[in-house]
């Protein structure tokens, strides 16, 4: 529909007038890791989707850097779709997976602490102001880099933040970021290059937990399904992650529009979309502000899974070690699906030579340069042959 | 002769060279280096952030695995760890990153008997206004935009 083939057009002028009920199917619905009979579980289904953050375009906010913007309309949409992910995952380590939101009941403080870190203010720990301020996430898909830089300050939620590139999961790199920035005699404060892609953490932060010291983690794995089209045969795996329990579901999109992605049915994706612009909310001293506006209270959005844009990136949290272990078995049994292509590689550790390129000689040795030397004519110089 | 030959470096290998050629060209480097496994390496006809690859032919040793190809193909083009980087084989699949040349070579040669490998970053999504902004990159400050590029629409 044209509603969402176009960037720009918000609906705002549709004005949530008509969005589709879920379609009548035995097919179970999945959202983050939960699994629902449309039949019979229909209220549990839209409660469980109220109750996610939505965050949308914004107007009429304290301007961005005290002279910028005051709305982000237009441009805004990946990092609410980033808010998003990043949320969930805070409700997750504060509220539990099973906590559920309900308009008109009272919440509890650690909720409107959740709320109030994303916030549309400068001193909000994940507002846009922030990751403004921290800026490539704005325009790049490295962008969940600054997510996990402003996790650093976040010492209430204590989060391990870990990037996973080059479609690779190295296990042995996220047990030591997670169990990492404990008061210990390891002095290194602050993140070296080779942790670049992990949050290094002040061994100063408070410690509440000290019998299991695990850092809640945050997973990211940017990820890129194909060049113009998501390759079929990453179809099932995909769906596979919402399936998880520790499934913080997927940010990704259609070309220039970002959504947030919470589960599926049947070959439709279901998701959580930033395209419409609400007046800013201001959060008061203490707490308590209206929040209605947070939660999205009409049936969630669908699209075909073949529609989606392959360039996409998927999230886990995992609260304890044992999520982690337990994450890191689905995964596994994942990759003996027949007809399923993993998305991405899990890993014990990295190979020796990935974190350390000059091993890796490849110089022409001199026979080679020989040969091809008298093998190739004069017009043939877009050439190279490497060696080990 | 100058805007030709830039022509030519654009049009995709497989349009520049006859299939007869092509299969010729790998019946030689079989005979010559047949440890070697012939590869094309493009960069995505719609990346606009990776920098073109100076080479597009590429005899890689057999026993190289997907992990360390791709660690030779980043160095060349001097990319931080940060940046996105996939190398898709046929257009479309990630492989396991610790699969060897000579596993490619087997599932994915083509008729040609070359291995064709693409590699893009990642689309951005709904930013087309803020490169268009003054006052938002202003906002932002000097130096944010190092990685904008523009998208279409």
């Amino acid at each position: 529909m044209s509603l969402i083939s176009t960037a720009t057009l918000t609906y705002d002028t549709l004005r949530f007038a008509e969005f589709e009920d879920f379609p009548e199917t035995t097919e179970p619905v999945w959202i983050l890791g939960r699994k629902y009979t449309i039949f019979t579980e229909k209220e549990e289904i839209l409660s469980d989707v109220t109750s996610r953050l939505w965050f949308t375009y914004r107007k009429n906010f304290p301007a961005i850097g005290g002279t910028g913007p005051t709305s982000d309309t237009g441009w805004g949409c990946m990092l609410r779709c980033g808010q998003m992910i990043f949320a969930q995952a805070l409700v997750c380590r504060h509220l539990g997976r099973d906590w559920r939101w309900k308009q008109g009941r009272r919440q509890t403080d650690n909720y409107f602490n959740v709320l109030n870190a994303f916030i549309d203010k400068k001193d909000s720990y994940y507002s846009i102001h922030q990751i403004g301020r921290r800026v490539i996430w704005v325009v790049s898909w490295e962008g969940p880099a600054s997510f996990l830089k402003l996790a650093v300050f976040d010492t209430w939620s204590s989060l391990a933040v870990h990037i996973a590139m080059d479609n690779t999961v190295v296990m042995e790199e996220i047990r030591r970021l997670c169990k990492a920035g404990f008061p210990c005699a390891d002095g290194a404060a602050f993140p070296t290059d080779s942790e670049l892609l992990s949050n290094g953490y002040p061994p100063a932060a408070e410690v509440t937990d000290r019998a299991s010291p695990w850092r809640p983690l945050v997973l990211l794995i940017p990820l890129r399904l194909g060049l113009t089209d998501i390759n079929e045969a990453y179809t099932e795996t995909l769906k596979h992650c919402f399936m998880m329990p520790q499934s913080l579901g997927v940010i990704g999109g259609k070309p220039n529009s970002a959504h947030y992605f919470i589960g599926y049915v049947g070959e439709e994706l279901i998701y959580l979309d930033p395209h419409t612009t609400q007046p800013a909310v201001e959060s008061t001293e203490g707490g308590v502000f209206p929040d209605e506006t947070f939660h999205c209270q009409h049936p969630p959005c669908r699209m075909n899974i073949g529609e989606l844009d392959p360039s996409i990136a998927v999230g886990f949290f995992c609260k304890t070690e044992e999520d982690f272990n337990d994450w890191c078995q689905q995964v596994k049994k994942l990759s003996r699906i027949p007809g399923a292509l993993p998305m991405f590689e899990l890993v014990e550790r990295q190979p020796s030579h990935f974190s350390c390129p000059d091993v890796l000689n490849l110089s022409l040795d001199s026979s080679d340069v020989e040969r091809l030397e008298r093998f190739f004519d004069s017009e043939d110089e877009d050439f190279e042959i490497l060696s080990l | 002769m100058q805007s030709q030959q830039k022509n030519q470096s654009i049009r995709p290998f497989k349009q520049r060279k006859s299939l007869a050629t092509r299969k010729e060209e790998v019946a030689g480097f079989r005979a010559k280096f047949p440890s070697k496994i012939p590869v094309i390496v493009e960069r995505y006809q719609k990346e606009k952030y990776l920098p073109p690859l100076d080479k597009t032919k590429f005899l890689v040793p057999q026993e190289l695995t997907m992990t360390q190809f791709l660690t030779i193909i980043r160095s060349r083009m001097v990319l931080t760890a940060t940046e996105a980087f996939y190398l898709l084989v046929n257009n479309k699949s990630l492989t396991s990153m610790s699969v060897t040349m000579a596993e490619i070579y087997r599932d994915y040669k083509d008729e040609d008997g070359f291995v064709y490998i693409t590699y893009a970053s990642q689309e951005m999504f709904g930013c087309p206004l803020l490169m268009a902004n003054p006052e938002l990159q202003h906002s932002f400050g000097p130096g944010s935009f190092t990685h904008l590029q523009p998208t279409s629409g």
